[in-house]
């Protein structure tokens, strides 16, 4: 069918994708540069921390979770897209994933481990987080099954295992590639990473089923660790907490996030490693749908938390819509509503959504956005609960804010060392889908 | 097996009849429950409206084994019409919620009925113009089907929260808007795989086998879908235990009728089509995903039961006829679809 | 008649094969090497399920039962009520037990795929035998000692 020599095209996906682990230049060292120090400058402001106490934070009484947190649920998010392309596309046979899976994948699991430290970085005396995990101890106590926050403990952590294994078992062809075209050490290494596959019918027969159910298993699963996380909030019986919603909303939430955090990633990836010809219009086109529509079921949850201030007699819940909306972070309240709700409807024109800069535009807003979302669930519900002697508001320390941008910062570091190391696109299913 | 043949202006006559019978049995009749005509409406609003959105959806995603069961499902739309009058019948009987002793800002009997009389209506239009516009499969297919999703999901939310949320006020639950309307999707979906086996001939040629597959597998996603909307729910009323909230729960519970009826919906709504739609032999067999459609449309139904009953009381000899003649009208249009459909279509009847 | 046969494109591969299948071969008598995966092979060859169900089944009942073992058992070894819940508590328990099985369920599918696919495997690891971007039919068996 193809025109093409087959052997030659599936060569050229093979060198294509290969040549991007060539030697980086000087632009590449000095975003790496950038981001480690950063990275340093937020692990030495957290040794401050520990040093001090938490008291260096603005974190206090009567907001209790502040930007440690906000970043915790806002990284979980971010983390949700790459199973979401990744297992939910798969069942469904959407073939524009493979443009997008394998960054999506690296980007959970990156996420992932920025998420994983931020209740960490929460704790006051973070030496002893392990009483958080299940085992026999001297001390014969067990954590508490019932707190919301051990079933974070658990959501997260396995999460993080079972996206690192969906991560690695998609490359498992891929590495034994890599082995084959790269020569000396790095072969070696490749052989290893790669387990000795060699593409047998013994190896492949099992490897699909395989694939099949980790994205089985990891479907429910992403549905399930927002929905924990949003009940960390929701369980309790604080005003703008406690609503049923909370969970689908948490999700679609993460979803979004997630969507514009890989088109954040990916143009610039595409239009400087020159990938024009393996990530086209039409997939970004297709993640801009999926980020219209959980943009949508996001406004959706705006829409009926904001009605059922007006649904009865619930004075809690009105006094909570009134704080948000002309309270004392009203500016962010409406650049929420700004970003995530109205700035996405623009999508329903085609040509914006095939326009890739405007794409990236509005992905990093939706991002400012959904980080903000976030921080006016959390702070104007704590900052305003029941009992007016107990309201107060919440600034940021330099420490909060130093440590948002290492988790900035290690992200985006580790997503760079990820394009030099390991290969970028899947390179199996681009031949399989050629032909 | 002879199907009945009737013309287009013998189902609108058809329709007239079931009407009267249902605004005679609620207002003429002996019958003194209040519930049972709401809860007639309130099923087949999330039913009709559902199998509707289920094309849209479709259509959308470019789903291709939609192609098997398109006109089936889209022969009814001209019930979203009767739904509306079958609301209008329904509006004397708005008394029943206990809000309307102290009318607010949102619930207030005036803006109640306008509302929905407005939002039953643009469903209506929506559907009727999107499936003029699936029919001819033309270029303005997905714009109707996002318009008509927008409705559908902004009508099944008000159904959710002024025609039964209202009912228990002022209990609230900000999921039961969406709780109905992936609820209606659902029971669309079951529809579908009832209608499928109804006349398993597809309309276009189109492999036989890959539909009921794929209506077994959207099942057994919806399943947990379902399932998990509905622990989400249950969760935060369990664990926030505030006695405003709970009501709503204890006193289903604590009737031994609902606590059975409760049991049976979950296992109708979950356990079933989880546990026999995971088995990938019963994913292909149109029999048993039928089977397993009337299962889950008897779960919607109950659990509308569960919900309205204990606020309102139900003759269960009213709902029982009520149910009887709306499925007769559904078989009547699907069977009788070709002479409207094409009529709709703009093309010449076959 | 050692020598592997090679084709470029699956066309050619799947042809072949079909006719190997009309000669009576099995599955058990080919080697197969497969640059990426072609569903059809497994059709042609009537290649049976495998045994990685059983894998899933048996790891996910296990995360299952574990977890709900775990959150009942540490609860009654220290019997006390915290936040007004009950000490059983079946909705918090179920989210865990929940959890435990995907982990579970998860990682016993990928040790089971690595068993089953004989991975890793030392001889491989040291000398490549794959035929690149080659569709390849050896005549002989597949190695290793979980034959099935």
């Amino acid at each position: 069918m193809n025109k093409t020599d087959p052997i030659e095209a599936r060569e050229r996906f093979e060198s294509d994708v290969l040549s991007v682990m060539g030697r980086p230049g000087f632009r590449y060292f000095a975003a790496l540069g950038f981001c480690a120090f950063l990275v340093t400058l937020g692990f030495g402001l957290w040794g401050w921390q520990i040093f001090r106490g938490v008291g260096v934070a603005g974190i206090s009484h009567p907001v209790g979770w502040g930007v440690y947190i906000t970043n915790f649920v806002f990284w979980v998010g971010i983390a949700h897209s790459g199973t979401l392309i990744s297992a939910v596309l798969f069942l469904f046979r959407a073939k524009f994933r493979t443009s997008f899976n394998r960054a999506a994948e690296a980007m959970t699991v990156f996420a992932l481990m920025v998420a994983g430290l931020f209740p960490l970085i929460h704790l006051g005396r973070v030496w002893i987080f392990y009483y958080l995990l299940p085992y026999p101890n001297q001390r014969l106590l067990w954590p508490n099954f019932r707190s919301p926050l051990i079933w974070d403990v658990f959501a997260v952590t396995t999460y993080m295992i079972v996206s690192l294994v969906f991560f690695y078992v998609g490359m498992i062809p891929d590495l034994a590639v890599a082995r084959r075209r790269l020569k000396g050490f790095a072969s070696r290494i490749f052989a290893i990473l790669s387990l000795g596959w060699n593409g047998s019918l013994g190896q492949w027969r099992h490897y699909n089923k395989l694939y099949i159910f980790l994205a089985a298993f990891a479907t429910p699963l992403v549905a399930s660790v927002h929905s924990i996380v949003s009940w960390d909030f929701a369980v309790s019986i604080v005003p703008g907490w406690h609503t049923t919603i909370f969970a689908p909303y948490f999700v679609a939430g993460a979803i979004l996030s997630g969507t514009a955090m890989v088109i954040t990633l990916v143009w610039p990836m595409q239009r400087i490693l020159k990938l024009e010809n393996y990530i086209t219009t039409d997939h970004f086109e297709a993640i801009a749908k999926i980020l219209l529509l959980t943009s949508l079921i996001v406004s959706y949850s705006y829409i009926v938390e904001t009605g059922f201030a007006f649904y009865g007699e619930h004075p809690f819940e009105a006094e909570q819509f009134r704080y948000r909306s002309f309270g004392d972070y009203a500016v962010l309240y409406w650049v929420m509503i700004f970003c995530n709700s109205l700035l996405p409807l623009t999508l329903f024109v085609r040509r914006l959504r095939r326009s890739l800069p405007y794409l990236f535009v509005l992905s990093l807003l939706v991002n400012v956005g959904m980080w903000i979302e976030r921080f006016v669930i959390i702070v104007n519900s704590l900052a305003r609960d029941y009992d007016p002697y107990a309201w107060g508001t919440y600034t940021p320390s330099p420490v909060e804010i130093g440590i948002t941008l290492m988790s900035f910062g290690l992200f985006f570091l580790l997503y760079l060392i990820f394009l030099k190391v390991l290969p970028i696109l899947s390179i199996t299913e681009l031949k399989e889908h050629h032909g | 097996m002879e199907t009945i043949r009737l013309r287009t202006s013998h189902l609108w006559f058809l329709l007239v009849i079931v009407a009267i019978t249902m605004a005679i049995m609620e207002y003429g009749g002996p019958q003194e429950e209040k519930g049972t005509f709401l809860l007639t409406i309130v099923f087949w609003a999330g039913i009709l409206q559902g199998a509707i959105a289920v094309v849209a959806v479709t259509d959308l995603i470019e789903a291709r084994w939609i192609d098997a069961l398109r006109e089936k499902l889209l022969s009814l739309y001209p019930l979203l019409y009767f739904l509306l009058i079958l609301f209008l019948i329904f509006i004397p009987r708005a008394g029943v919620f206990p809000w309307t002793a102290h009318p607010g800002a949102w619930l207030n009997e005036t803006f109640f009925i306008i509302r929905n009389i407005l939002l039953l209506l643009a469903a209506c239009l929506a559907a009727r113009f999107f499936a003029r516009a699936a029919l001819r499969r033309d270029s303005g297919t997905k714009r109707w089907a996002v318009i008509y999703l927008f409705i559908f999901v902004a009508s099944q939310s008000l159904v959710a929260f002024d025609w039964v949320m209202s009912l228990e006020y002022p209990w609230i639950s900000t999921l039961f808007g969406a709780f109905f309307f992936v609820e209606a999707l659902y029971g669309g979906l079951a529809m579908a795989g009832i209608l499928f086996f109804s006349e398993p001939r597809p309309d276009a040629s189109f492999p036989v086998k890959a539909a009921p597959r794929d209506i077994g597998l959207l099942l057994f996603g919806f399943s947990v879908l379902w399932g998990g909307l509905f622990f989400a729910q249950f969760l935060l009323i369990w664990y926030g235990h505030l006695p405003e909230e709970i009501s709503f729960i204890s006193e289903r519970i604590n009737s031994p009728l609902y606590r059975a009826l409760g049991y049976a919906f979950l296992a109708f709504n979950f356990f079933i089509p989880f546990l026999v739609m995971i088995s990938r032999k019963a994913k292909g067999q149109a029999g048993v995903v039928a089977a397993v459609s009337g299962v889950i449309l008897t779960g919607i139904f109950i659990e509308r039961i569960f919900y309205i009953g204990p606020a309102l009381s139900l003759n269960e000899g009213a709902a029982f006829f009520q149910t009887v003649l709306m499925f007769t009208a559904v078989l009547a249009f699907v069977n009788n679809r070709n002479e409207f459909l094409s009529r709709l279509a703009g093309k010449d009847a076959a | 008649m050692n020598e592997p046969l090679l084709f470029d494109n699956s066309d050619d591969f799947l042809r072949a094969l079909r006719q190997l299948k009309e000669e009576g071969k099995t599955w058990r008598e080919l080697r197969l090497h497969m640059p990426f995966n072609v569903p059809e092979v497994e059709e042609i060859l009537e290649v049976p399920a495998g045994g990685m169900r059983f894998f899933a089944v048996a790891g996910a009942l296990a995360g299952f039962l574990g977890g709900f073992a775990l959150t009942i058992y540490t609860v009654l070894d220290w019997p006390i009520i915290v936040g007004g819940k009950p000490i059983v508590s079946v909705p918090p328990f179920l989210l865990i037990a929940y959890i435990l099985t995907i982990l579970f369920g998860s990682l016993a599918v990928f040790g089971g795929f690595l068993l089953l696919a004989r991975m890793p495997s030392v001889r491989e690891i040291r000398e490549c035998r794959d035929f690149g971007n080659h569709f390849a039919i050896l005549p002989g068996e597949e190695e290793g000692p979980w034959k099935q």
